[in-house]
């Protein structure tokens, strides 16, 4: 699943005070000019009033690194098994480090374990989860990862002791139910199998694994219409799944229903054969070298962000340009990066990290967001119109493109009817403060005040706290 | 399997009140819970010990690589157990490995026959019998194919196969070419011989592993370390079957019988009657690919049925990394069952026969997988160790990536063996590690044979090992049951009796079994059929059911002997019934 960080200029609608067009018009009558000028104070006005959170991060000038350890080219004269081994012996050396600084966090402790799992070594892994264990003892996560440990040993109680644990910490997380079912499966307790997959899809209604194991259990005991009703169950959810499939052909079978058999075997054998097609298609890409730098990537993105909560925004940027570099397209290391050249006010570089996500995910429209918002930043209109209409493109069931080119138009003192119909379709779509505060602008630029009103009350409703609002609507209520 | 795992815990309770007095009774305390410690280790009543050592066997097994990976390195090979010159003793041939591209050697290795001189004692008579093949084994099968009562052998390797022809005095010839059957240039795997029509010759069954060849070769890493591909890299080829033509010749059926309609990667195949009908169906198992199981319909032709009798996949519908299979009426109900041994992180699978063409996997409820998970499984069988009338599971292990630990410590190259006791009620419990040193060995296996190699009348082990000497366990489990060894003779019907079934009736227990040739991991074994009859000690019948002739009864056989049984000798004779 990927998680992006939104920049914090989204949130906060407004990331700076636009300078009012210049108006290169010659002389004009009074009632012009005085129109031009409450425009402009408006705008001015709405500005102050919209929210501007100053970047919690301090500006720090943060200098282009060249350390060293910046390895822009890893191993072009390296066979890939030795670049391999390098960046595991460079991985260690940085989650050692990370233990080093941060001596009072778990942090580097989980990600050491990690790091020594994803490397096979799941005895070293399993000392560093049961590290972490001992300063924190409400891990169900560790515990959960320790279960598996003892899970591919066949050591089925060991593992349903620790996924018990984990179960006592939190009682509604995920997954672990069904993985007590799995080994009490391996010792034949069929009876607490079930039990345990009951309760599983209390807690994950859309579990298809589950309701395929309860219909494997239930026709083992030979309840068979439960069997039947939890295959397809398991199909609703997931409707390629062979395995089901393979359940209801068997069930069927037993039960001497030819056709049925006949039919479920069918699709049993075709959605197989789409399996097997794929699997062949995974082997053809398979690639040894790509793959560890993945997982080294991640690990340099864990390191960034732990020295850049530490304030460390030097080390944060170079470790998190050698995640870049060894995954590009890994969204979430573009994304921190970007986030620490907006907090170091390098928008120019955080532009740039988003314009590389939107060429990896381009029906992403938080990056088109993000590009649209920095470009207002850096007066780039032309390029924030261009973002926000491709956020509007791509995902027109969210309000915020619309709200924010509806801002950029008010902003620019251009297109105002047209700001409105965008902060009207932003309001429908999500009656949110913002989207109302952004209405109300667009109507009062438009005429409207009755309507402005009634937004920015809307708004003041939605959050009494804000003060902006509140300074609106007396301004608005004030001229009229 | 948790339960004997967990380990002998001893109380004790030493309050004395004199020093002397207080050290004798803890001196005895000692002594008494030693005992104990002993007697519960040695609880199991299967007891295998390594007497490799003494054999005199200094054969050793080359994959013949040179760190190219090459995918035939890691399954090879299999082994034969029969007696070459029949004199009444198991004799033993292991398959080796050849030089492959790169690999450069003084002196080529080559197969070994090992004749078996009594009291544990083999000699190498390889050279003797001209049975050294230097091509890269992978399967064998033993048969008399040319029906002249001495058992033939059919070697199914890397490129060329061979068929030695016994000359009945010690010595084979290579009658390949004569034969044809040297089935091209293919990676071979398990092979078999059989009756398919009835005819009463034994036909051919060669399966086929991948295709392959050195420029294809796929080299790949996990984790940086070089790593042999899965055989999913290599396409998969259709197995052969060739029908005897009765006078030293074959001829290639593949396609009219149905068995060449379907590409898969076979590795182990065993032949056997699995629906009681009167003829032989083969079940092949195929690697990372659903399993086949070709139903005879009486005349040589097979219908591919797998998936209809669920046997194709395990329980979950997912395809197993299928390596050895064997067969053998565990639960005694009358029907042949299959039990399947597979690739790390998944259970070998045991597929309980029910009687009407169907199958279900019965691997969690029986606790037959038990121990099978983090390993690699081959060569296997069921074996009634004990001889109560049940037949145990002795599964042989080794990883085939040969540095495993270095990406995955969850597992290891070199494995213990794993034996699995039925407990007579339809569960299976391992006793791995009460069952004798010959349980502790560590290496990398690949086929196994089972066989009274001592005559002694029970069963013993004989396991190949990956790039390294075998090894032989001597049966020495201390409270056997009676029993009673059975030796097919046919007349009419192929002379080796392979295909018949045989039904011994003793008391309220039933037992069956049939004459197999090749079988478990791509090897040959159990030409002798084993019966343990617990505390029966009369057998009160034996029905031998010929392929292709008739059903032959035997009455009131004494037990703890080997009985040869001729086709025709038995009273209450009937043609052509069905079982």
């Amino acid at each position: 699943m990927k998680r992006r960080t939104i920049t914090e200029g989204r949130e906060t609608s407004d990331t700076g005070y636009p300078q009012q067009p210049a108006s290169h018009a010659p002389k004009k009558t009074l009632p012009v000019l005085l129109a031009g000028f409450i425009v402009a104070f408006n705008c001015y006005l709405f500005q102050v009033a919209a929210f501007s959170q100053s970047d919690e991060n301090s500006q720090t000038t943060v200098t282009t690194s060249n350390s060293n350890e910046l390895n822009e080219s890893t191993g072009s004269a390296l066979k890939p098994e030795q670049e391999i081994a390098a960046l595991k012996k460079e991985e260690l050396e940085l989650a050692e480090r990370l233990m080093k600084d941060f001596p009072d966090s778990i942090n580097p402790i989980m990600l050491m374990g990690n790091l020594w799992e994803r490397h096979g070594d799941a005895t070293r892994a399993m000392e560093y989860f049961n590290k972490v264990l001992e300063q924190d003892p409400k891990r169900p996560d560790v515990y959960k990862s320790i279960g598996w440990f003892y899970m591919n040993k066949e050591q089925y109680e060991q593992a349903i002791a620790y996924w018990q644990k984990a179960l006592e910490i939190d009682p509604e997380i995920t997954g672990v139910h069904h993985d007590i079912a799995l080994a009490l499966m391996g010792l034949n307790r069929q009876d607490q199998a079930i039990e345990e997959l009951e309760k599983d899809v209390r807690i994950s209604t859309d579990s298809s694994s589950s309701y395929f194991l309860l219909g494997q259990l239930y026709l083992q005991q030979k309840d068979y219409e439960k069997a039947e009703s939890n295959y397809k169950k398991a199909i609703e959810i997931k409707p390629n799944y062979p395995n089901a499939y393979y359940g209801l052909f068997t069930l069927s079978a037993k039960l001497k229903q030819q056709d049925k058999a006949k039919e479920y075997m069918a699709m049993f054998k075709k959605l197989k054969a789409e399996d097997m097609n794929a699997l062949k298609r995974v082997n053809e890409t398979v690639n040894d070298l790509a793959d560890m730098r993945k997982g080294a990537a991640e690990t340099y993105l864990l390191a960034g962000k732990m020295y850049q909560d530490g304030g460390n925004l030097q080390k944060a940027e170079e470790l998190l340009k050698k995640a870049t570099t060894l995954d590009p397209n890994n969204i979430l290391c573009l994304g921190k990066l970007a986030s620490l050249y907006i907090t170091t006010n390098r928008i120019t570089d955080a532009i740039q990290q988003y314009n590389r996500i939107s060429e990896i995910d381009p029906k992403d429209p938080v990056c088109h967001l993000n590009i649209g918002i920095l470009s207002m930043r850096l007066k780039q209109l032309g390029a924030a119109e261009k973002a926000f209409r491709k956020v509007i493109e791509v995902a027109p069931e969210i309000s915020g493109g619309y709200r924010e080119l509806a801002q950029l138009y008010l902003r620019a003192g251009k297109g105002f009817p047209e700001a409105r119909e965008l902060a009207e379709k932003a309001v429908a779509l999500e009656p949110t403060a913002l989207n109302y505060f952004v209405l109300c602008w667009a109507c009062d630029m438009n005429g409207d005040s009755q309507n402005a009103i009634k937004a920015i009350l809307q708004a003041m409703q939605l959050e009494p706290a804000n003060l902006k609002y509140r300074n609106v609507y007396e301004h608005i209520k004030s001229r009229n | 399997m948790s339960i004997l795992r967990a380990g002998i815990k001893a109380t004790s309770s030493t309050k004395g009140r004199h020093p002397r007095m207080k050290f004798g009774f803890s001196f005895a305390v000692i002594i008494l819970l030693l005992y104990s410690y002993s007697e519960a280790l040695a609880d199991s009543p299967i007891l295998l010990r390594d007497v490799t050592n003494q054999t005199g066997i200094t054969f050793v097994h080359t994959d013949g690589g040179s760190g190219l990976h090459y995918v035939m390195e890691t399954v090879s090979a299999g082994l034969a157990l029969f007696d070459y010159d029949c004199d009444g003793d198991i004799d033993i041939y292991f398959l080796n490995g050849a030089p492959l591209k790169g690999t450069e050697v003084d002196i080529a290795p080559k197969n070994a026959l090992y004749r078996n001189e009594g009291n544990w004692k083999f000699t190498d008579v390889t050279e003797k019998a001209g049975i050294g093949d230097r091509g890269y084994g992978l399967g064998v099968a033993v048969g008399d194919y040319d029906n002249d009562g001495d058992p033939d052998i059919y070697l199914n390797n890397y490129g060329p196969n061979v068929l030695y022809r016994n000359n009945s005095d010690g010595t084979f010839t290579d009658v390949t070419k004569k034969a044809g059957v040297d089935n091209g240039f293919n990676v071979g795997a398990g092979t078999c011989f059989l009756d398919i029509d009835k005819d009463g010759d034994l036909d051919l069954y060669v399966s086929v592993y991948l295709e392959f060849s050195y420029e294809k070769n796929v080299t790949l890493t996990t984790k940086g370390f070089p790593v042999y591909a899965n055989p999913r890299y290599y396409p998969p080829l259709p197995d052969f079957l060739y029908r005897n033509n009765g006078d030293g010749t074959f001829t290639d059926i593949s396609k009219s019988s149905g068995v060449g309609n379907h590409a898969g990667w076979g590795m182990g195949i065993v032949c056997c009657d699995y629906d009681n009908d009167g003829d032989t169906d083969v079940f092949i198992g195929n690697d990372v690919a659903e399993n086949f199981l070709f139903q005879n319909d009486g005349t040589g032709k097979f219908e591919e049925v797998a998936l209809m009798s669920a046997t194709a996949y395990d329980s979950q519908g997912d395809e197993q990394g299928s390596m050895g299979v064997d067969c053998g009426d565990y639960d005694n109900d009358g029907f042949l069952d299959f039990y399947v041994t597979s690739y790390q992180g998944q259970l070998a699978t045991l597929y309980r026969n029910l009687g009407n063409g169907m199958f279900e996997d019965v691997t969690l409820v029986t606790g037959s997988g038990a121990g099978t998970l983090p390993n690699v499984t081959w060569g296997n069988s069921f074996v009634d160790f004990d001889y109560n009338g049940f037949r145990d599971i002795f599964v042989a292990c080794g990883h085939l990536q040969d540095n495993v630990e270095k990406f995955d410590d969850t597992t290891t190259y070199t494995a213990r063996n794993i034996l699995l006791m039925n407990t007579g009620d339809g569960k299976f419990i391992d006793v791995s590690d009460q069952s004798g040193d010959g349980m502790k060995i560590k290496l990398s296996s690949r086929g196994a044979g089972f066989d009274d190699l001592d005559n002694d009348g029970d069963v013993d082990v004989v396991i190949q090992n990956s790039r390294r000497e075998p090894t032989i366990l001597r049966n020495d489990s201390p409270s056997k049951g009676h029993w009673l060894q059975v030796r097919l003779q046919g007349v009419k019907t192929n002379r080796d009796g392979i295909g018949a079934h045989v039904k011994v009736v003793s008391g309220d227990l039933t037992l069956i079994d049939e004459v197999h040739s090749g079988r478990g991991y791509q090897s040959h074994y159990g030409s002798r059929l084993y019966f343990g009859l617990g505390s029966h000690d009369k057998v009160d019948r034996i029905e031998v059911s010929w392929i292709g002739g008739g059903i032959d009864i035997f009455e009131n056989v004494t037990v703890d002997k080997i009985v040869t049984l001729i086709e025709g000798q038995g009273t209450g004779t009937q043609v052509n019934s069905l079982r």
